[in-house]
C-alpha cells in the first residue's frame, strides 16, 4: 500500500519544521474559512440582523464621541467626525481581533485535545472574524464620507498598504495574546482595560496633528498611533500619508507578528496538556 | 512505536491565572507538576488489524493514541505512522452546536484533515449512515447525546482513513448504533485499515480486536491475544469475569 509516512520524534525546543508547518497550514485553508464562517454564525454576523448589528454598533459609539466632540466640545468641523468615524472603525478591527483572539485556543481545546493541526489556525481565524466584521463597517464610512462631502483623490489607495498593515498588527496582537492567555486564563479580564487605554492615547478622538510636539514624541511607544493617523490622512484628508509613520506603523506590526508567531509556535506543542 | 516515552509539565490550577501566580510569588507555592505519561512503550499495528488498548484511568491510554496521532509530540522514542490517520478521542471535535448536521459534516471533516471533494464524495453515506433523516438539517444543539455521537462517527469513519484511533467515543450511542459501529470497524478491519481502540467494555475488545495491550502507569504490561490479556488485566484488577466490567463503562 502505497501511504505517506509521518515520523514523530522529540523536538528540540524552539520552532517546528516551518516549511512542513506553513505547508500543513494553507492546506487547512478551507477549514480555516469554515472555522471562520462558523464562528460568525455563532456571533449571528451572517444574518441580516447580525450585519446591521455590525454598522449599528460601530455607528452608535460614534454618534456618542460626536455628541461628545462635535456638540458638547462646541467644535463644527465636519472633517472631525469623518476623522473620528474612520479612526473608530480601524481601532474596533483591532480591538475585535484581540478580542476575539485572546480566548481562542482555550476555546479550540476540544479541537486541539483531538486533531494534529497548526494550531496559529485559531488566532488567525479569530483576526478573519474581525477583517468580516471590519468590512462592512468601511462601506458605511464611505457613505457618511460622500454625505459630508470630503474631496476624493488617488493618494487614498495609499489606505489598502495602511489596512494591511493593521491587519498584520491585529493579527500578531491575536496570535501573541491566545498564546499568553493558555499560561495566564485571566488575560482577557485585563484586555478593556487595555482597549480602553489605547484608545485614549491613539489619535481617534483627537488628530494626531492636535497634539503639542512634547506628547508627540511619545507616539513612538504606541503601535496603533502611527497607523491610525496614516488612516486618517489617507482615508479623511485624502493625502499620501507620512512615510516616516508608515515605516514606524510597519516596524511595529511586524515586530509584533514575528514575536508573537515565534512565542506561540515554540509553545504550541505543549497546548495539549496545558488546557 | 519504539522506546516511547512522554513526559510533559502541567499547571496544577486547572485554570492558572495571572492573579494566583502573583499571589504565590515568594511563597515558593508550586505552580506546575511533571507527569510521566508513558515509558519505553514499543509497539506495532499493522494493516488490517485491531489493536485494543486497556488500563486503569491514568494508565496512558488517551496520551498513547495523542502521541499516534501527531497531537502530543513524544519526549522520547520515535513513532512512525504510514498513511493517513483519524481520529475519534472524543465525540463532535471540530462541530458547531449552533449549525446545522449538514454544515458540521463539513466542518468536522476538514477538521479532520479531509478535503472538500473528498466530504461532498461522501456526504450521502455518512449522513444515511448517521440515520439522522431530516434532522441532519436542524442546529446540532438540538441533537441528543446519541444523535451526536452517530453523526461524529459517521464522519470519522465513513471516509475510509488509513488508521483510525477511537477512543471509548461509542459509549454514548444506542445498543443499535453501537452494533453497526462495530461492524463498519470489522469492514474497516477486513479492507486492510488500521484500527486502535481504547475501551473498557471487555466484550467488545473480545469481539473486534486481534491484539490488546495493556497499559499501565505509563508502561506495556502485556501485549497479545485478547482473552489472555484481558483475563491477565481482570485478575490484576481483582474484579474476574464480572458483566460489569465486560459492558461499557
Amino acid at each position: 500500500m502505497s501511504t505517506p509516512l509521518q515520523v514523530y520524534e522529540p523536538f528540540r525546543a524552539g520552532l517546528p519544521p516551518l516549511i512542513r508547518y506553513w505547508k500543513s497550514l494553507w492546506s487547512r485553508r478551507r477549514f480555516i474559512a469554515e472555522y471562520s464562517k462558523s464562528e460568525l454564525h455563532e456571533q449571528h454576523f451572517d444574518s441580516v440582523f447580525g450585519q446591521l448589528w455590525l454598522i449599528l454598533n460601530p455607528l452608535l459609539l460614534s454618534g456618542v464621541y460626536y455628541l461628545l466632540i462635535i456638540i458638547i466640545g462646541g467644535s463644527s468641523d465636519s472633517t472631525r467626525y469623518a476623522h473620528l468615524t474612520a479612526s473608530l472603525f480601524l481601532f474596533y478591527l483591532i480591538s475585535n481581533s484581540l478580542s476575539s483572539g485572546v480566548k481562542s485556543v482555550t476555546t479550540g481545546q476540544r479541537l486541539i485535545l483531538n486533531t494534529a493541526f497548526p494550531r496559529i489556525m485559531l488566532p488567525l481565524s479569530a483576526t478573519i472574524v474581525a477583517i468580516s466584521k471590519f468590512l462592512p463597517t468601511l462601506v458605511v464610512f464611505f457613505v457618511i464620507r460622500s454625505f459630508i462631502g470630503l474631496p476624493y483623490s488617488w493618494q487614498m489607495l495609499w489606505a489598502i498598504p495602511v489596512l494591511f498593515i493593521s491587519v498584520l498588527l491585529a493579527l500578531g496582537l491575536a496570535i501573541a495574546i491566545s498564546c499568553v492567555n493558555v499560561y495566564f486564563r485571566d488575560i482577557a479580564s485585563f484586555l478593556p482595560y487595555l482597549t480602553r487605554t489605547l484608545l485614549y492615547l491613539s489619535p481617534i478622538l483627537y488628530e494626531a496633528s492636535s497634539l503639542k510636539p512634547k506628547l508627540r514624541s511619545l507616539e513612538i511607544f504606541n503601535p496603533l498611533f502611527p497607523i491610525l493617523d496614516s488612516w486618517s490622512r489617507t482615508l479623511v484628508h485624502a493625502q499620501a500619508p507620512v512615510t516616516s509613520s508608515l515605516l514606524q506603523g510597519l516596524a511595529w506590526a511586524l515586530g509584533i507578528l514575528i514575536f508573537g508567531t515565534y512565542f506561540f509556535l515554540s509553545r504550541e506543542r505543549e497546548f495539549a496538556v496545558r488546557l | 512505536m519504539r522506546e516511547l516515552g512522554l513526559t510533559y509539565t502541567t499547571a496544577i490550577d486547572r485554570k492558572p491565572t495571572l492573579k494566583s501566580r502573583a499571589k504565590s510569588l515568594g511563597r515558593g507555592t508550586k505552580q506546575t507538576r511533571v507527569v510521566h505519561a508513558l515509558n519505553d512503550v514499543n509497539l506495532d499495528v499493522e494493516y488490517g488489524h485491531v489493536l485494543g488498548v486497556i488500563g486503569t484511568n491514568g494508565a496512558g491510554k488517551s496520551s498513547l493514541m495523542r502521541v499516534i496521532a501527531g497531537i502530543l509530540p513524544p519526549t522520547q522514542g520515535r513513532v512512525e505512522v504510514f498513511g493517513k490517520v483519524s481520529t475519534l478521542l472524543a465525540l463532535g471535535v471540530g462541530f458547531n452546536p449552533s449549525m446545522s448536521g449538514r454544515k458540521n459534516v463539513y466542518l468536522g471533516g476538514l477538521a479532520a484533515g479531509l478535503s472538500r471533494d473528498e466530504i461532498d464524495e461522501h456526504f450521502e453515506e455518512i449522513a444515511d449512515f448517521s440515520e439522522l433523516g431530516e434532522a441532519i438539517d436542524s442546529p446540532m444543539r438540538t441533537y441528543s447525546s446519541g444523535m451526536y455521537a452517530r453523526l461524529a462517527f459517521s464522519v470519522a469513519a465513513t471516509t475510509r482513513p488509513d488508521i483510525l484511533i477511537v477512543d471509548e467515543a461509542l459509549s454514548t450511542g444506542d445498543a443499535k448504533f453501537k452494533e453497526k459501529s462495530l461492524n463498519r470497524m470489522k469492514e474497516l478491519r477486513g479492507d486492510d485499515r488500521a484500527l486502535i481502540l481504547v475501551s473498557h467494555a471487555m466484550l467488545t475488545l473480545k469481539d473486534i480486536c486481534n491484539d490488546v495491550a495493556w497499559l499501565h502507569k505509563g508502561k506495556l504490561v502485556q501485549r497479545g491475544r485478547p482473552d489472555e490479556v484481558i483475563d491477565a488485566y481482570q485478575e490484576f484488577l481483582q474484579v474476574g469475569k464480572s458483566a460489569a466490567i465486560d459492558e461499557d463503562v
